[in-house]
């Protein structure tokens, strides 16, 4: 009896006596942000993370640039949504200060979380000594881009936002209310942040990447001095400088944000870094690309050489393409929203590709007549008659359907319009047929056309398609079948005339101008800007003034930059953007299948486009979270 | 990385070993001192037969000599017994359910026959099981316990947590789903008293913590008792988990006496209790012509009029007409079939001697789905859902002094049914069937002449745009052909959980009296298994028709490789697998001395969950839970009762310093009526008792991270912030990715409770509980507001800001009356009501005070407030622009127009405002009667509930528009109160059911946002359950040699009471969901 007792004693004990180690059951070694930095491995792994944000600006469609640049429509009716619609809706005047669309402050409605990003830049940048057997090279490169990414990002959020907030070191994760309270710097401020970070980065980067197989796309020096280049130059153009739609916007306590007074020396500024750019750009071996037709094509016309020229020089793998600056690792998604359906296998399997990106008709006369000026310009060419019905001959066969009814608009343009632009009549060279004689062809009128409208879903609201964003080799057909490219940040012909836009605000028209300009106007089969305006322009001295030849840069690079996610940016630096979208886009009357009724301008999206939108709007919310910010103005 | 993971776990399977051993040494020990000489004195031998008061022999009535328990014997199956005692020995007979009886035996009188009287219980001695399964007698209980009568929870239902609703006063209860198998209620303790993560009541089956499934699967027939702890004092000993209140469940033992036999059969069968009215198909293309026109005129009509008259010729099967080119087709009806019927069976057997006790139990359930098979098909993929259990019990008197309890119990569920996208039964075929056009394609078509050699059925769609067609496994086109979903393959899984308690009672009075010691060992086992299998289906479509010969050609749609197979392919499902065990140990101290009476209580557990298939470190270390928890009580003359209660707890997921928790309570009660001042008031109030108590109670399910002290950083995470570089981004890296900052400070989120009770027996036969009561639970994990997005913070920080108030009444009543001539009447009737609010939550500072939760009512709905819909196009531009999300379109004439409340000319979120009651009812009722006369019984019971509200989910029922859920893609049918009533250019009706129509979510994202244009109450009362029972005469029994047999036939779910119309009020906003059955059933239940 005793002994039982003793026994259940012992339960006792042996139950409740806990051991004090019980609860801790937390090995040591879990995973914590130390570990990132044990070695050169793990901070490699922490480099690419500050990388990562960066390759996912890659989506076209939370590009602003891309999505408000009037290039590019995207129906909001959709049943189904593959791609967040916020971006291209802003042009729709839905943007609100409430639920921003491509919010990049806070990341939501497709942006990215840029302060997340500069963070984890910061924390490469804090922990970068511990690392033992990281050597003393490397280190000084990963430091040298880990400054990069955080000036480019602070960048992005400069051309969204204009004054935001800088941050240079991390704050703890216990700082107090009044310490997370930042306010907005101003932007000569940012801009002189931005530009010192990326000084810093560009005395360290390496010329050039050893290594394509493993490092391509990791920041070089011309990356870098031509990203310098873009940044001095928005901070001179008008939207920043001296702006007086933002004249004496202050915060709280009375700074002002914006310069008040426009000021002519940083044209300067940005003109000597666009020419350094061009110079280590050029000493890499970096020239504009020209298309040579693999073996299998044996027969190629000049003009067709020329499309595919222009094509590839966007769509061509990066390793091949001599003027490609930068761009980003990921691929280019959605070159099926890009392609017309041309075969009756392709409407069979229209589900694979939706489409949607139309282009809308305004964007299509962009493109020089084949003199190349304006067609509006053009004393030879009939810009009054542009609708009239006209039919494909022998003199049109590389890029009319022979013997197919459209309009005169289509005829007679410049080799870049048929490279941009696929239209009803319009020839295809590639996708599945590399027989310049045997060409597929754009049908789009009605219904019952192979590339018509089938339903809601599956419908090209405008009737024009942006053929450049497709690279001639994708196939879809009895399927899609994609041949991949990477959507160009910078190529050598933006940053000409870049160079040439800068010198030309400098000191106007001058020969260099005219150079830059004309190096691009060759490569796409156009006389010089002077011949060509003084022989065909009905307002043949628009070249010689400043003002004029401003004109002429703006529409060039618009022509050649076109659907590259870089117009947007560019026509809100120069202040143009809400001109360009105060008249109605347009496309045809998609379900007419008679030529003489599809050819009826209707208006597809009436565009909303005001003051307010030349900069974003800061989410309401984080101003009432941190009442140091201030709304930017009119929202 | 070269320190080991600590082995912290390594002491336990030794203590396994030593229990065993102990209880080895036990049964030795116990076959010592039964053997015990009696005392001295001339002897006699006594004989004797028990019966009860019809003359039955009772087997097994023990017969003791009084102040010797340790001696003595039991009658045998002829109720007969013999004993050797000294003369003069007083014995005392007792048996289970009858009152003790003694006798004295002398050498003039030793045979007896003794007729035992069935025990008549008195309210205050019924005993109530409170915190770890302590039985208390009812008149000592000071904190808020309420138990159920385990017959009432038995309804005609395979779920338990769908009778709770109603049923005890202090649950807020309600059914959102009425699928099998994922039919689950949710229940909460005198409401929602926290917003933070975890907000429903731990719930205990034999002390040992488990989950709301394994209630829902527990045998009504099985249980002993059931009890709700509501209040601090009774929930205490739980400490740091008991704040939710504990739902305490205890399974049935073994009684001493001949084998019982109990069986019970039932066969049900269910149907929806409210059938959506969808409208017909010509209707549906007339409006779906309607509302693409009505948005944008310059549309083509998507049904001409020559196509109208196609369908109407199709459904009126006119000659000529050709259901396969113009199908109509209605889907609920191809998929489901209107009732279906449910079985099941349970046994147990029970019974035993001195020794040893048992209770075995087993039960059979299935549960058959609703779907149609087909001929064509060789999958049976009808639901069927299948459990067994089997539960033994069985308790050992090692000696007089010694009770060993050994449970085990198995509950396995196997699961066959369609292939499916959300994991549950049919729920999304349902809601592919209600958003599937009825027009658009046949379910499949019959063979053309090019595909007379064809293997397999040639689905109806239509070609989509789903580009992922290689890769995504559910959807190939973007209309779902539910028929082809339901047919394309099938899903099973196998779910058991196997548990094995091992209990030790050892009364030490022999050392200090009053002293007793329980263990309890449990370790359970769960597995949940699952695959898939199934192809992919062909779908085709009419390539073209021949009006004139009616005959038609179909045209293969996907014909991507890969996107149509035949042959059927696996995919393993998910897996869950998990073991727990759980060690408790207590001392209990009880004794009277003379008036004053003292116990208390110590107990110490500690548990241990480890999951099998954590996804990270850190989720595969040991979750564990130590605690130490005491009980004091002191009362006097049975009149005055005191009680403390501690719990003291530590759950490892808290920093060491903020580990442990202390959660003291107190309580008292007062049983005025034992007072002498009473008795004039005695003939009317029998009895009245008046309690209360205040303390604190802690819960540690505060959210959702593992460690809150650790920061959670996955260094190799991949997706998002992983790069790539290369020529074709071969070289890339996963990247590293905070997912949680450390935080030392985080702690227990504490209840602070009230409450306040008084109980009156009224005329002897009405008793009434009336309780109110007060929580403040604060430190609730909440995240911090103040930090903006530019600290550039990868995860949200939290600390424990928030507070909650809840205030509520508890009530309930029941009488029962017995009539001379046999007829007995009874009633009963409950009710809940709690409410709370957020009483402190960290926020910004907003400018508009309608934006505030704090002090709103927790799950109160926000939206817009809807004044009317617009006239017309001029009213909608003229008013404040309304344009929703950055995807919506501009509203109209007939869309809702909300108002601006802070008068800013746009409706945004700054317009958001609370409205209506909570989500969770406020208040629950039930009430129920039952009569019996000579062998038939009539009972029926009503419950309801009120101050609930709720929301249309307009994106889930707004017709045309496809549904929000990624699987079910294809254009929503139209109720048919909407075809009936909506906004149109002819009815322009400012308060129409439905604002103007349209066919995609842009054009009506004006309308579907949440606003009280949505908003319904939810109150409704219904007829839960009626039974009609009838038990077979006595001497019919006795013949047939059976000692009880009943048949009955009741009913769910039978009437309800709403006054909302389109569908089942308690399904909440989405009514395209599964309906709640109502259910017929017929059942026996036999005694032997």
């Amino acid at each position: 009896m005793r002994s039982t007792t003793n026994y259940i004693f012992l339960a006792v004990l042996l139950l409740g006596g806990s051991c004090k180690k019980y609860l801790d059951v937390t090995p040591d070694n879990v995973g914590t942000l130390d570990y990132a930095f044990r070695n050169r491995n793990e901070a490699e792994n922490y480099l690419f993370t500050c990388y990562s944000t960066l390759q996912s600006l890659n989506d076209v469609s939370a590009n602003a640039g891309f999505t408000t640049s009037s290039e590019i429509i995207y129906p909001n009716d959709l049943q189904q949504h593959p791609l967040n619609e916020a971006g291209f809706n802003i042009i729709r005047g839905l943007q609100t200060a409430g639920s921003p669309g491509l919010n990049f402050w806070d990341g939501g409605g497709g942006g990215q979380p840029l302060f997340q990003a500069i963070r984890k830049c910061n924390i490469m940048l804090e922990n970068i000594d511990k690392p033992a057997d990281l050597g003393s090279v490397e280190k000084k490169r990963w430091v040298a881009e880990t400054k990069f990414l955080k000036a480019y990002y602070h960048y992005y959020l400069f051309r969204m936002y204009g004054p935001i907030a800088i941050v240079d070191k991390n704050l703890p994760i216990n700082a107090t209310a009044a310490e997370v309270r930042v306010k907005r710097q101003p932007v000569d401020t940012v801009v002189n942040y931005i530009v010192r970070l990326l000084d810093e980065a560009i005395a360290d980067l390496p010329p050039s990447i050893v290594n394509q197989a493993r490092d391509l796309g990791r920041i070089t020096k011309f990356i870098a001095m031509s990203v310098k280049a873009e940044v001095l130059t928005t901070a001179a153009s008008p939207l920043f400088n001296g702006n007086p739609d933002y004249a004496g916007y202050k915060d709280k306590y009375g700074t002002v944000l914006f310069p008040a007074a426009a000021d002519a020396q940083k044209w300067k500024l940005a003109a000597d870094a666009c020419k350094a750019a061009i110079t280590e750009c050029e000493a890499q071996g970096l020239k504009l690309y020209t298309y040579a037709p693999p073996a299998n094509i044996t027969s190629l016309t000049d003009s067709l050489k020329k499309v595919l020229t222009i094509q590839n020089a966007v769509t061509e793998r990066w390793e091949l393409n001599s003027e490609l600056i930068w761009a980003l690792t990921s691929i280019f998604h959605g070159q099926e929203y890009c392609i017309p359906r041309m075969t009756s296998q392709a409407v069979a399997n229209s589900g694979s590709n939706p489409a949607y990106f139309a282009v809308p008709i305004s964007t299509a006369e962009l493109f020089y007549t084949d003199k190349g000026v304006p067609i509006n310009e053009d004393n030879t060419w009939g810009y009054n008659h542009r609708y009239d019905l006209q039919t494909g001959d022998d003199a049109s066969f590389f890029y009319v359907k022979s013997g197919y009814t459209t309009i005169k608009a289509h005829f007679n343009r410049e080799a870049r319009f048929y490279a941009n632009i696929g239209f009803d009549g319009g020839m295809w060279f590639g996708n599945g047929s590399l027989d310049q004689y045997n060409m597929r062809y754009v049908q789009a009128r009605g219904q019952s056309a192979l590339a018509g409208p089938k339903d809601i879903q599956k419908r090209n609201i405008t009737g024009y398609w942006p053929k450049k964003l497709a690279n001639y080799l994708t196939v879809f057909d009895n399927g899609f079948q994609w041949i991949d490219y990477r959507m160009p940040i910078m190529r050598l012909a933006g940053l000409y005339l870049l160079y040439a836009e800068t010198l030309n605000e400098v000191g106007g028209p001058t020969p260099e101008v005219y150079t830059y300009i004309d190096k691009v106007r060759t490569r796409a089969g156009l006389q010089g800007v002077q011949a060509a305006w003084s022989s065909y322009s009905t307002n043949p001295s628009k070249p010689n003034t400043k003002d004029g030849l401003r004109q002429i840069i703006h529409q060039e690079r618009r022509i050649e930059l076109c659907f590259e996610a870089q117009s947007g940016w560019d026509l809100r630096r120069w202040k143009e953007l809400q001109a360009v979208l105060s008249v109605p886009l347009q496309g045809w009357s998609i379900y007419d299948d008679q030529a003489i009724n599809y050819y009826r301008p209707q208006t597809v999206v009436a565009p909303v486009f005001g003051l307010r939108d030349y900069l974003f709007p800061i989410q309401s919310y984080d101003i009432i979270v941190n009442d140091n910010l201030v709304q930017n103005p009119y929202w | 990385m070269n320190k080991k993971i600590k082995q912290t776990g390594t002491l336990l399977p030794v203590l396994i070993l030593r229990l065993f051993t102990l209880v080895f040494l036990l049964i030795i020990g116990g076959k010592v001192f039964s053997q015990e000489t009696p005392s001295t004195g001339a002897k006699v031998t006594v004989t004797g037969v028990i019966t009860d008061s019809a003359g039955r022999k009772i087997d097994g009535a023990s017969i003791t000599p009084e102040g010797k328990k340790k001696t003595g014997t039991t009658s045998d199956a002829f109720g007969r017994f013999i004993i050797d005692v000294p003369s003069g020995t007083r014995l005392i007979i007792s048996y289970v359910g009858f009152s003790e009886q003694s006798i004295v035996a002398t050498a003039e009188r030793k045979e007896f026959t003794i007729v035992m009287k069935i025990l008549e219980i008195k309210p205050a001695e019924e005993v109530v099981v409170t915190a770890y399964g302590k039985k208390q007698r009812k008149e000592a209980i000071v904190g808020s316990v309420t138990s159920i009568k385990p017959e009432d929870l038995k309804i005609p239902a395979s779920n338990l947590t769908n009778a709770l609703a109603g049923q005890a006063a202090g649950i807020i209860a309600y059914q959102s789903s009425g699928q099998p198998g994922q039919d689950n209620a949710s229940f909460f303790i005198r409401g929602v008293t926290t917003f933070g993560y975890k907000r429903d009541p731990l719930i205990l089956i034999d002390n040992v913590e488990l989950s709301t499934n394994d209630l829902a699967r527990l045998q009504v027939d099985d249980i002993a008792s059931f009890s709700i702890l509501k209040d601090a004092s009774a929930t205490a000993l739980y400490g740091a988990r008991g704040a939710n209140g504990v739902i305490l469940v205890s399974t049935k033992e073994g009684k001493m006496g001949k084998a019982k036999i109990n069986f019970r059969l039932e066969n049900s069968s269910s149907q929806s209790a409210k059938t959506l009215q969808l409208t017909d198909p010509i209707t549906y293309m007339n409006l779906y012509n309607e509302a693409t026109l009505t948005r944008d005129p310059t549309q083509p009509l998507p049904f001409n009029p020559d196509r109208i008259t196609n369908v109407q010729a199709t459904i009126n099967n006119a000659p000529g007409s050709n259901k396969y080119v113009y199908p109509a087709v209605d889907w609920l009806g191809m998929l489901f079939k209107n009732r279906t019927s449910t079985q099941r069976g349970d046994v147990s057997v029970s019974g035993g001697g001195g020794v040893a006790r048992y209770y075995v139990a087993g039960s059979y359930n299935v549960d058959n789905g609703i779907l149609r098979r087909d001929a064509a098909n060789n999958n049976n993929n009808n639901v069927k859902f299948e459990n067994y259990q089997l539960r033994s019990n069985v308790n050992i008197s090692l000696t007089k002094s010694t009770e060993l309890v050994v449970r085990l119990s198995g509950n396995f569920s196997e699961y066959n049914g369609p292939l499916t996208a959300d994991g549950g039964f049919s729920t999304d075929l349902y809601s592919m069937a209600t958003h599937a056009s009825p027009v658009l394609f046949p379910a499949y078509y019959p063979a053309d002449s090019a595909n007379l050699k064809t293997q397999h059925i040639l689905f109806g769609s239509v070609a989509g745009n789903n580009f992922n067609a290689d890769k995504d496994y559910v959807a190939y086109s973007n209309y779902n052909n539910p028929y082809a979903l339901l047919l394309r393959g099938h899903k099973n899984s196998s779910e058991s959980r196997m548990s094995a308690q091992l209990e030790l009672n050892q009364n030490f009075s022999s050392l200090v009296d009053g002293l007793s010691f329980h263990g309890i060992f449990n370790t359970n086992r769960y597995s949940y298994f699952q695959s898939n299998s199934g192809y992919r289906p062909f779908y085709y479509n009419v390539g073209s028709y021949d009006k004139k010969t009616n005959a038609y050609t179909v045209n293969w749609l996907n014909q991507v490789p890969n996107s149509a197979t035949e042959y059927l392919e696996y995919t393993p499902g998910a897996t869950n697998i998990n073991t727990f065990i759980y060690l408790q140990g207590s001392l209990d101290y009880a004794k009277r001395f003379g008036d004053h009476f003292i116990s208390s209580t110590a107990i110490v557990t500690r548990q241990q969950t480890v999951y099998a298939n954590a996804t990270s470190l850190v989720n595969s270390l040991p979750y564990r839970n130590l605690g130490l928890a005491g009980r004091a009580t002191y009362s006097f003359k049975s009149r005055y009762f005191l009680e403390f209660n501690f719990g003291y707890n530590g759950s490892e997921r808290f920093s060491a310093a903020h580990r442990y928790g202390f959660f003291p309570t107190i309580g008292a009660s007062y049983v005025l009526s034992e007072e002498s001042f009473w008795d004039p008031l005695r003939t009317v109030l029998t009895r009245a008792k008046i309690r209360a108590s205040h303390g604190l109670v802690g819960n540690d399910a505060i959210g959702s991270q593992r460690f809150f002290y650790l920061s959670d950083v996955n260094l190799n995470n991949g997706g998002s912030t992983s790069a790539s570089f290369g020529t074709n981004g071969g070289y890339s890296r996963n990247g590293v990715r905070i997912n949680n900052y450390p935080n030392e400070d985080v702690t227990w989120e504490t209840s602070k409770q009230t409450n306040l009770a008084l109980e009156l027996t009224v005329l002897k036969n009405l008793n009434i509980v009336a309780e109110i009561y007060k929580n403040h639970r604060y430190n609730i994990l909440q995240a911090r507001t103040y930090i903006p997005s530019t600290s550039g913070q990868e995860a949200t920080i939290y600390a424990n800001l928030g507070a909650a108030d809840s205030k509520g009444i508890d009530l309930s009543a029941d009488y029962k009356q017995t009539f001379h001539n046999g007829l007995w009447l009874s009633g009963r009737g409950n009710l809940t009501l709690a409410t709370n609010k957020y009483a402190y939550v960290e926020e910004p500072k907003y400018a508009e005070s309608w934006r505030y939760f704090t002090g709103q009512k927790i799950n109160r709905g926000y939206g817009y407030i809807a004044e009317r819909l617009f006239v017309d196009d001029a009213e909608a531009q003229s008013s404040p622009t309304q344009i929703f999300s950055t995807n919506g379109a501009a509203p109209k004439g007939g869309d809702i127009k909300y108002r601006d409340l802070n008068h800013d000319g746009k409706i945004d979120v700054l317009d958001l405002t609370f409205m209506g009651f909570p989500s969770v009812p406020e208040l629950v009722y039930g009430f129920g009667l039952s009569a019996g006369f000579k062998n038939f019984d009539l009972s029926a019971f009503f419950q309801g509930q009120a101050r609930v509200s709720f929301f249309i989910d307009p994106t889930r029922v707004s017709p045309f528009v496809p549904s929000p859920d990624w699987w079910v893609t294809g254009n929503t049918q139209v109720l048919k109160a909407f075809a009936d009533d909506h906004w149109s250019e002819n009815n322009q009706n400012l308060y129409a059911l439905y604002p103007r129509l349209g066919t995609t979510n842009s054009n009506i994202s004006n309308n579907i946002q949440q606003s009280s244009w949505w908003l319904r109450s939810g109150s409704f009362m219904r007829l839960k359950s009626m039974e009609v029972g009838y038990t077979l005469p006595r001497s019919l029994l006795k013949r047939m040699k059976i000692d009880n047999c009943r048949f009955y036939f009741n009913g769910l779910n039978l009437i309800t009471w709403s006054a909302f119309k389109l569908w089942d009020p308690e399904l909440g906003g989405n009514g395209f969901a599964y309906p709640i059955q109502k259910v017929f059933n017929v059942g026996v239940n036999v005694n032997l």
